[in-house]
């Protein structure tokens, strides 16, 4: 805080050298009215998705007029646009731990859960339901496999341990970059799952353990992919015949007709929130999108155009089973699944670091030993 | 009239309006990150001692200096003869190869990289022709590893060394090069005596902005290099995106750009120093090597009478080894411009793909992902969006930018030095931290989310190609036929008209190509500070990319490459006929002729 104040300080002080920028003072964008809302999302299918699903029948049942904004938006974006003052959108929605950092700094406004169905909120996963931020579908990241190279009928690796046995199961590897240090794309868990730790011992998680394991697999990773774009190119061209990926991209070539196969043993499931910046000029239309996408039926919708499960468990009740069994909370996936801990990565230690700045920091130094 | 005249004499003037855009948009911010990085108010170096201690960070900043200085030594030794050729070609041939190199920035950077890994790729391009013939059986490691990353950055970053190069190139007097041939320098000495030393000032220039470019990036590396080939920027990226401790992030990013001041001060940061001081840059030049110079002299005495002999000879045949030269040369070109637009073959082709997404080969023949382009209001939207932007960057920081190269060109080298290093930091600084204090600086205007919020944010970086292109055009400039011109009583502004502006024109063109192209590629500054209401190319791209890599992208790069071809040409064309007309009415027409003379020192024409 005082920071920001000298800041201002300083700003002002400055402030008649840039006179001249009163020049050109051209009007912020207009000031919404209250029937506004601006939406963040990503863009692509899944922004068309959102927008069918969630949006379009929010905008029929209140009449609140909605501006999707197609970009992906860093922590940084939205910790700078809070401390100018300047916030220009209602909701975002960013990963489990973005969010958890935007929580943790003060940047966030509460999420208004007496806004919430009661009955929805009940069958709703736990972790979705942050004081600061909403979940409204989750995904996960799963090893898949190429066909042409581990067929259904011969001996294939089943969990992380097999992954990371090269002797046994030859053939190149690919996995997410841990440089971010966040659970996605990050393999920690993984690493240690590879290394014996159970799936429900994972947290708190033991760096010195995780690294220890990488260690043993990375002569055997060709890319160590960074978004999304790089795992469909990874494995669309036969970069590696083991990936690591998230489902939803894995889906979208499984229907496209490509040689693919999802293993849901041992996968990682996390989701991104909805939050709503501090400051932001629609608060309480932000607020009631995200009540509305808390909906089963706006959930059950959502997944059967965008293969991502729903957060609500009810929405299963109103998807066909054909569809469900792509999802990742589908009953019988989540047995053999484990949420991310978004809460142990942005934990500060003693040294005043984030453990998922410590990840970063031991990632920096790894990747060039 | 009176004011001009004192600004004309007091040549820091000129600087101010770059300098003052460049305060108010990025300076101000940038003192004010650099607090940050100082834990201000309390001032502690804890977030640069936490950097140094971590030894990952060092031998990554090695890496980044490292993979900046090859990158740059082969653009250097691509570009220089290249820039050579295309100077020395019949002049369509010369201005077709200009846009020929300008034609790959033009497809957006992100789309580029994608092109390279389908050529380089284990089932890609290379590989599937070496193991068709034959030749290998198993796929060649091309992709992932340091020498992809090369490959990539080369190709980004070469049109960056020629285009300076090629303007520094035209200006030279090549009835110098002829001087020397005609009293018996062989065409090598000739060229290495005469008209090397006259390019030095672009090389300089051409190798500082490669160099500085390359420290920045970030993207390439990491789609086309191995896990360890990572830079600097790589980290500061990847922090931003869950992390809003800023403290650690400027640090880094002021360490990179003390990298960048320490390389340009030791590479020698005087771009424009040739005119005013020719005696310094001669005993650089060659101080070293003197007493080898000394020596060779006298063993050259000797061999004065049998070249003297030998000379008229080559004079009555000066097409002697010309053709094999000429074939040698046209290989060469062929080859770089081959290396420069293949990748963008790649998408243009790829863009008529009838598939889901990008593939090559595509699996089949539609122009179905032009009509999305076409039809999608938000695509064409965004397109005249940039365009607008980029054409008002392209004139304010074309006009600002000349002006302050003249300003600079015309102070003491000390100072010149300090207000160079200023106005490049904009390019030096990782983008995505330009990014941040453009935003900074942006909110203190309140011009978040405005057209000339973005103008000026683009404009900052778009000011430094031009400073820089601009210096190096004119430190071949000769004052004194300024100072001729205003000795016959020609105003100042009259001399500039007349005489200084047809001089410097390829430079002031070549500044402004870049500062469009710039604008019209930026797009991480612009995802910052659009304030999401303002929607441009290529984050419109960029938003495409990250969800699902849509053949669209192609099809935006295929168009796009079309419209600098008629744009370029367009320019080109107009520029020289008024310059033809100029020429005719003015006094100095024989000086300002340069670029007529025909080049008989590499034997380049019959």
């Amino acid at each position: 805080m005082n920071q920001s104040v000298s800041r201002r300080r300083f700003v002002q002080g400055t402030s008649s050298l840039i006179a001249a920028g009163a020049m050109f003072s051209v009007s912020r964008p207009a000031a919404a009215s209250s029937g506004d809302l601006r939406l963040n999302m990503s863009a692509g299918n899944f922004g068309d998705a959102i927008m069918a699903a969630f949006v379009r029948p929010f905008e029929a049942e209140t009449g609140i007029k909605v501006t999707p904004i197609y970009q992906d938006l860093r922590a940084a974006q939205v910790g700078l646009m809070v401390k100018n003052n300047s916030v220009t959108i209602d909701a975002v929605l960013v990963s489990q731990v973005t969010g958890l950092t935007l929580a943790g700094g003060g940047y966030l406004e509460q999420v208004d859960y007496s806004l919430h169905n009661p009955r929805e909120l009940e069958t709703t996963e736990g972790r979705c339901k942050h004081p600061f931020g909403f979940g409204s579908y989750l995904y996960s990241l799963n090893m898949v496999y190429n066909t042409k190279k581990f067929p259904a009928e011969k001996p294939r690796p089943t969990n992380w341990a097999e992954f990371w046995d090269a002797t046994k199961f030859p053939g190149p590897r690919s996995l997410g970059n841990g440089q971010g240090g966040s659970p996605l794309p990050g393999p920690w868990e993984e690493a240690l799952l590879a290394d014996g730790v159970a799936m429900d011992a994972l947290y708190p998680m033991d760096i010195d353990r995780v690294f220890a394991s990488l260690d043993k697999i990375k002569p055997h990773i060709r890319k160590w992919w960074t978004t999304g774009a790089e795992i469909l190119q990874v494995m669309r061209d036969g970069v590696a015949d083991l990936v690591q990926s998230v489902d939803g991209r894995a889906l979208s070539l499984i229907d496209n007709g490509d040689p693919i196969e999802i293993n849901r043993n041992q996968a990682k499931l996390t989701f991104d929130y909805w939050i709503i910046p501090k400051g932001s000029p629609n608060a309480l239309n932000a607020q009631k999108f995200i009540a509305f996408t808390g909906r089963a039926d706006r959930q059950a919708a959502f997944a059967q155009l965008f293969a991502q499960a729903p957060s609500n468990q009810r929405a299963y009740e109103q998807i066909p089973e054909k569809v469900a069994r792509k999802l990742a909370t589908y009953p019988e996936y989540m047995k053999t699944s484990f949420l991310v801990n978004g809460e142990w990565y942005v934990q500060t230690g003693a040294d005043g670091l984030t453990n998922s700045q410590r990840l970063t920091q031991r990632w920096n130094g790894w990747i060039v030993r | 009239m009176n004011e001009l005249r004192k600004i004309w004499r007091v040549p820091l003037g000129l600087t101010i309006p770059a300098f003052a855009i460049l305060l108010v948009v990025f300076g101000v911010p940038a003192i004010q990150l650099f607090l940050i990085s100082t834990n201000a108010p309390s001032f502690s170096i804890t977030n640069y001692h936490a950097f140094f201690e971590q030894p990952g960070n060092i031998l990554i900043l090695l890496q980044t200096i490292k993979v900046s200085v090859v990158t740059t030594f082969i653009c250097l030794i691509i570009g220089y003869p290249t820039a050579y050729l295309i100077v020395n070609a019949s002049k369509t041939a010369s201005a077709a190869l200009i846009v020929l190199v300008f034609i790959p920035w033009l497809t957006s950077g992100l789309v580029r990289t994608y092109a390279w890994t389908v050529i380089l790729g284990d089932r890609g391009l290379i590989n599937n022709v070496l193991i068709g013939i034959g030749i290998i059986s198993t796929p060649l490691s091309l992709l992932y590893n340091r020498l992809a990353v090369y490959i990539g950055m080369v190709h980004i970053v070469l049109p960056i060394m020629i285009l300076p190069l090629v303007s520094v190139m035209y200006g030279i007097d090549k009835s110098l090069v002829a001087a020397a041939r005609s009293m018996g320098a062989r065409p090598v000495l000739a060229f290495w005596r005469v008209f090397f030393p006259l390019s030095l000032p672009a090389v300089r220039s051409g190798t500082l902005l490669v160099f500085v470019v390359c420290l920045g990036f970030y993207i390439t590396p990491q789609a086309l290099g191995g896990l360890s080939d990572a830079m600097l920027s790589n980290f500061i990226a990847a922090q931003l995106t869950n992390s809003l401790d800023f403290g650690p992030i400027a640090a880094e990013a002021f360490i990179l750009l003390l990298i960048a001041i320490i390389m340009l001060s030791l590479f020698g940061l005087d771009l424009s120093g040739t005119q005013s001081q020719p005696d310094s840059v001669r005993k650089s030049e060659y101080g070293w090597a003197s007493a080898l110079r000394t020596l060779r002299r006298q063993v050259g005495e000797f061999v004065v009478p049998l070249r003297a002999r030998r000379w008229p000879k080559q004079l009555y045949q000066p097409v002697h080894s010309g053709r094999s030269w000429n074939t040698l040369a046209a290989i060469f070109v062929i080859l770089v411009m081959m290396f420069l637009l293949f990748p963008g073959l790649i998408v243009i082709v790829m863009s008529f793909s009838a598939g889901a997404f990008l593939e090559f080969p595509p699996s089949g023949f539609s122009l179905k992902w032009y009509r999305s382009f076409f039809g999608d209001s938000s695509w064409t939207g965004a397109f005249w969006n940039s365009l607008q932007i980029g054409v008002m960057v392209t004139v304010l920081s074309t006009v600002t930018g000349t002006l302050a190269a003249f300003g600079l060109t015309r102070t003491s080298s000390r100072i010149r030095r300090v207000l160079m290093l200023i106005i490049l930091t904009p390019i030096t600084f990782p983008t995505i931290v330009v990014g941040v204090a453009c935003y900074l600086g942006l909110v203190n205007l309140g011009l978040i989310g405005t057209k000339i919020g973005v103008v000026l944010a683009h404009s900052i970086g778009a000011i430094a190609y031009v400073v820089v292109i601009v210096a190096a055009t004119l430190s071949n400039f000769d004052q004194r036929l300024e100072q001729a011109a205003k000795s016959m009583r020609a105003g100042p502004i009259r001399t500039f008209v007349r005489v200084t502006l047809p001089l410097i024109r390829p430079g002031i063109i070549g500044g402004a190509v870049f500062a469009f192209i710039s604008s019209f590629d930026e797009v991480v500054v612009t995802s910052l500070v659009s304030g999401f209401s303002l929607r441009t190319l290529p984050l419109k791209m960029l938003e495409n990319m990250n969800q699902q890599i849509d053949p669209t992208i192609a099809a935006v790069g295929a168009l796009l490459v079309l419209m600098p071809v008629l744009w370029i040409v367009a320019l080109y064309l107009t520029l020289w006929r008024s310059r033809r007309a100029h020429e005719a009415g003015l006094p100095l027409a024989g000086l300002a002729d340069r670029a007529e003379v025909p080049s008989s020192a590499a034997g380049q024409r019959q």
